[in-house]
């Protein structure tokens, strides 16, 4: 008889305790986000943060690739496919440059004064005949040297993130294809990358991948229009 | 839809002399058509009233499963459903367009008949508790002088078409779950027959209105308060309702992490949504019977004022038990089927016969109830809250030590 | 029922008789956690017999990590028990290293700061895997709101695993002779300082909030009910079975590879390791599913307190990477076991002297444990099978590998 009515009152008591618990909680704010109406990534109010660093969609910027195939063989699900042609002995597709990488995201391309080596970010660097990114071609013609005062830009190391050596390229990429469902979101391949041009984007736009057809995931970044098309026939030739 | 209405048109044409349905017919149909029978004019006023239950009593249903995941996602820190209209309000009408329009699946080796019918059953007798309800003064589909006895026997049929909707479903879930449903079922329904026949006992009547009456002297006058044994009456009543109505912890016959969704399992489209209804519906009325039996019903807290009485003042109560029942689900696990046997059968039956002697000698001892019988059964509950309270704190405090080397 | 007639006396003669009926739980299955199918031999409610079949999540880890270099078999180990992804990755570097060990030419050692995130970053999964094991078991018993409990909280570590490798699940954090440099964290940086504090500030709030759910659901009698003296496994049966980690101690063993066989710098800490005890007053028996369960609920406390020890010495400064030119062990083969929240992870490594192994070999806990399931659960209930499945922690990832 004791322990039946201890069993009644220890039912009983635990039950309490437990609804007080789940009583307590009520009243607690929510943990939850409206995901795509909270879509406030400026203010970044009660939105999940997608921390620097963020193991996102792959993306490479094939400018200074230089097609050495260390991410392609680092892969352990061979989700990269890099083909490229070794170029005649001799000819390069572009001189020795440097790509400065500003904080607020710009790209500058130029010509580093002083050794590539020792680039000390404290005082300021100093590059000759700047250009755009956006034609690569152009790039290339105007890397000429032109003792124009007008392309030389002196930026302060303060706004630099980093600074790239594109070496001169001796590949010709013909394919450089990632196929993001075959991905298994590792990061191997961008801590080989000696260029640093492969990288994981640590943004939200990175995470969709609702795609009708599967062959729209093979992500190809190779861009013909880089290479001067008019070359190709010395490049025959020279085969 | 249509099933509901023999059901609850036989139950009216029983109590049909001297019914408001008749004496409308005679007094506001008959001048207005001459030629009309009585008879006749009582079954089209009877018809109407049924077509506006029918039309009204289903709404409930889409608020309190919206309530339900509202509150459940309160209880865990969510926002619950916040798409479909302003918070997320139409939620369930969105849920039950998507119902209708799904594909009506019946399993090809299963019981057709059966499988069609099942679902109807359980709603139709899910509602027909309905009539029996009072909601208000007048807001009565028909106060028959076996209100609650009629309540039970209704209420008794579900088991029926679990055991149906299991049955005829051919899938080995669905059996385990009806038929853990079916023993259920009908082992509860001994200790909720054994808490009415307190309440019965004290009022010496089985219509509802009689029992609602006898509580309008506000707060201390309801049952619940009138002695000890129909307080404790009263949490068996409940408990056990749960049980009735399959909800946590008592939700065995559709245990989604042991038998995958019970009776319902092959179900889908609108039969699926009829069984939904049918258990909103059903926890609402367990709730509502609860509070006719020992709550006061539609009478109000204070004698003479209509505070918290009437129709808002049921409504308010029977939704604070369906809180009661949303918070407990959100609390506690699952019992198996031999601990809720022992609890039905060892802990709930035992003292619900303790109840009933109690009552009828208490019954013997307050001839009527006055302030003497109430204020004595008052301080009996409270002494007995209290040291049931300081007994379970200095017993139970002690926590499980962790258990280490 | 079966009736015979006798046609000369015209008795009819009843002979009650019920059929068996055969149930596949699972593979797909609410509680079955994850694609195990188990073939229960039911009589009524009661398991006559129930055979566990695994194989659904069969991706051939094994035999993949023999055409692939050690650097890119870490990936793979995520994928085992993709909820403790961190003392997988760490279970396989700490065999490769090891095995490199042997190598005198190539002397490296694995700098201290590595070790100390190592530590405390696989405690930190330790809690994040005993919650996710806390929260199903809740929901498999039929309390659904520990579960959203556990993950509101378990969602707190994520967060701070994506700070520290940018993955949320599959981490690929610990390489061999080091971890990952992939989000630099420079010694003493305010990149650190924020790290750490906001381990120090979940710390705080987790603590409490354990006493809570013991309160909860642990102490519920309901709970109790449900799950003491359920599937007793007695300490021969869960030695012979090879049951480990916190399987091993809920039977009553005290034994602990942190403690008894350190590796890395788990000597430098104190802590418990809880063991399973009878307690007659609420009706516990070592070895039940509660013993089992309360493990866990213990040892989230340890690596707390292991947590805080770490957070109270600060890490040490230097680089977390050693020194290797290249993963190529030499000839030769290893055996090395470390306790995974889920009991002892082995790794068996066979090296040829190229970068790539000639046999790898993972020592799954969790498969140990299911092998148990049917003995444990002859006699029992359909519910009590979960309970079972629910107490010995499995995930079918590292199951089937």
């Amino acid at each position: 008889m004791d322990k039946y009515i201890r069993n009644i009152y220890k039912g009983v008591y635990s039950v309490l305790v437990g609804m007080r618990i789940t009583m307590r909680q009520f009243f607690e704010p929510n943990v939850t986000h409206q995901y795509p109406y909270e879509h406030d990534f400026e203010k970044k109010q009660n939105v999940r943060e997608i921390p620097k660093g963020y193991r996102g969609q792959l993306y490479n910027r094939i400018e200074d690739c230089i097609g050495c195939k260390k991410c392609e063989m680092i892969c352990p699900v061979d989700c990269i496919t890099i083909q490229g042609d070794k170029l005649p002995k001799g000819e390069q597709l572009w001189d020795s440059m440097n790509v400065v990488h500003l904080k607020d995201g710009r790209e500058i391309i130029g010509i580093l004064d002083g050794d590539d080596k020792d680039i000390n970010l404290e005082g300021s660097l100093t590059l000759t005949n700047t250009t755009s990114r956006l034609a690569p071609q152009e790039v290339i013609d105007r890397l000429e040297p032109s003792g124009d005062e007008s392309r030389t830009q002196t930026i302060s190391g303060d706004e630099v993130s980093r600074v790239v050596t594109r070496n001169p390229v001796v590949f010709y990429l013909d394919q450089f294809d990632i196929d993001m469902s075959l991905c298994m979101y590792c990061g191997l391949c961008t801590e080989v990358c000696p260029t640093e041009c492969l990288v994981m984007k640590d943004s939200l736009e990175g995470i969709e991948y609702s795609k009708f057809d599967r062959t729209d995931l093979i992500f190809e970044f190779d861009k013909q229009e880089m290479y001067n098309k008019n070359d190709e026939s010395s490049i025959e030739a020279a085969d | 839809m249509s099933d509901i209405l023999p059901s609850s048109l036989f139950i009216q044409i029983q109590d049909a002399s001297g019914n408001w349905a008749s004496d409308f017919a005679e007094n506001v149909i008959i001048p207005k058509i001459p030629h009309l029978p009585v008879e006749l004019g009582t079954i089209l006023v009877m018809l109407a009233c049924a077509g506006i239950f029918v039309a009204v009593v289903p709404l409930l249903p889409l608020v309190l499963v919206l309530a339900e995941r509202k509150v459940a996602a309160r209880f865990q820190n969510r926002t619950g459903p916040m798409r479909v209209g302003p918070w997320g309000t139409l939620q369930t009408l969105a849920d039950g367009i998507k119902l209708i329009f799904k594909e009506d699946f019946i399993p090809p080796q299963g019981d057709k008949l059966l499988f069609l019918l099942a679902p109807y059953v359980i709603f139709a007798c899910s509602f027909a508790v309905f009539a029996a309800i009072p909601f208000g003064q007048n807001i009565l589909v028909s106060d028959f002088n076996i209100g609650i006895f009629y309540i039970m026997a209704i209420s008794s049929v579900i088991v029926m078409g679990v055991i149906m909707a299991g049955w005829s479903s051919n899938s080995k879930w669905s059996l385990l779950g009806s038929l853990r449903s079916a023993a259920q079922i009908v082992s509860y329904e001994i200790p909720l027959g054994l808490s009415i026949l307190t309440v019965v006992m004290l009022v010496g009547s089985l219509g509802m209105k009689d029992i609602v009456a006898t509580q309008e002297n506000g707060f201390f006058s309801w049952l619940i308060f009138r002695s000890p044994f129909t307080f404790l009456a009263f949490f068996i009543f409940f408990i056990s309702s749960i049980a009735e109505v399959n909800r946590t912890p008592f939700d065995l016959p559709e245990a989604e992490s042991e038998i995958v969704a019970g009776f319902h399992t092959e179900y889908s489209g609108m039969r699926f949504a009829l069984f939904f209804i049918a258990e909103y519906a059903n926890m609402f009325a367990v709730s509502a019977i609860a509070v006719t039996l020992f709550l006061g019903g539609y009478e109000g807290i204070l004698p003479g004022y209509d505070f918290l009485g009437g129709f808002p003042g049921f409504v308010i109560k029977t939704l604070g038990l369906v809180f009661l029942m949303m918070w407990l689900r959100w609390t506690l696990p699952r019992l198996r089927v031999d601990q809720l046997m022992n609890l039905c059968w060892k802990y709930f039956i035992p003292i619900s016969f303790f109840n009933i002697l109690g009552t009828g000698v208490w019954g013997l001892i307050f001839k009527t109830d006055d302030i003497w019988s109430i204020g004595i059964s008052c301080t009996i509950i409270y002494v007995g809250l209290i040291s049931a309270y300081a007994l379970a704190g200095r017993v139970f405090s002690r926590k499980p030590a962790p258990q280490t080397s | 029922m079966e009736s015979t007639q006798s046609t000369e006396s015209k008795i009819i003669e009843l002979k009650p008789f019920t059929d068996e009926m055969i149930v596949n739980m699972g593979p797909q299955h609410p509680s079955t956690h994850g694609v195990l199918r188990l073939e229960l031999r039911l009589d009524g409610e009661i398991v006559r017999e129930a055979i566990p079949h695994i194989g659904y999540l069969h991706r051939c880890f094994e035999k993949h990590s023999e055409n692939l270099s050690y650097p890119q078999i870490i990936p793979f180990t995520d994928r085992m028990d993709y909820v403790a992804a961190m003392n997988q990755n760490w279970g396989f570097c700490l065999a490769v290293e090891k095995l490199m060990e042997a190598d005198d030419e190539k002397e490296f050692a694995i700098p201290e700061r590595a070790e100390y995130l190592r530590v405390l970053i696989c405690e930190l999964n330790r809690i994040a895997s005993h919650l996710l094991s806390f929260g199903t078991y809740g929901m498999d018993i039929g309390a659904f709101t520990p579960f959203l409990y556990a993950f509101r909280d378990r969602e707190r570590l994520l967060l701070l695993f994506e700070k520290v490798c940018g993955a949320r699940l599959t981490y690929n954090y610990i390489r061999i002779g080091g971890v990952s440099e992939i989000i630099p964290m420079e010694p003493g940086s305010i990149d650190e300082q924020n790290f750490l504090d906001e381990i120090e500030e979940f710390l705080d709030y987790f603590e409490p909030q354990i006493d809570e759910y013991n309160d909860l659901l642990t102490s519920n009698s309901i709970f109790s009910e449900r799950t003491m003296g359920v599937a007793v496994m007695s300490a021969e049966m869960a030695l012979s079975y090879g049951a480990t980690g916190p399987n091993l101690r809920g039977s009553g063993v005290d034994w602990d590879l942190r403690r008894d066989e350190p590796y890395s710098i788990y000597d430098r800490f104190e802590f418990d390791v809880p063991v399973a005890k009878d307690i007659p007053d609420l009706g516990a028996v070592v070895g039940d599913c509660w013993s089992r369960y309360k493990i866990r609920m213990d040892e989230m406390k340890e690596s707390v307190s292991i947590c805080r020890q770490i957070l109270a010495e600060g890490l040490p400064d230097g680089p977390v990477m050693a020194d290797l030119k290249a993963v190529r062990p030499p000839k030769g083969e290893i055996y090395f076991r470390s306790e995974a929240p889920r009991g002892e992870l082995g790794f068996y490594i066979v090296s040829d002297g190229t970068p790539k192994p000639v046999r790898v070999k993972g020592r799954s806990p969790c498969f140990s444990a299911l092998s148990a399931l049917q003995e444990l659960s002859q006699g029992l209930m359909v519910a009590d099978i979960i309970a079972i499945i629910g107490s010995i922690d499995i995930v079918m990832g590292e199951v089937d590998r």
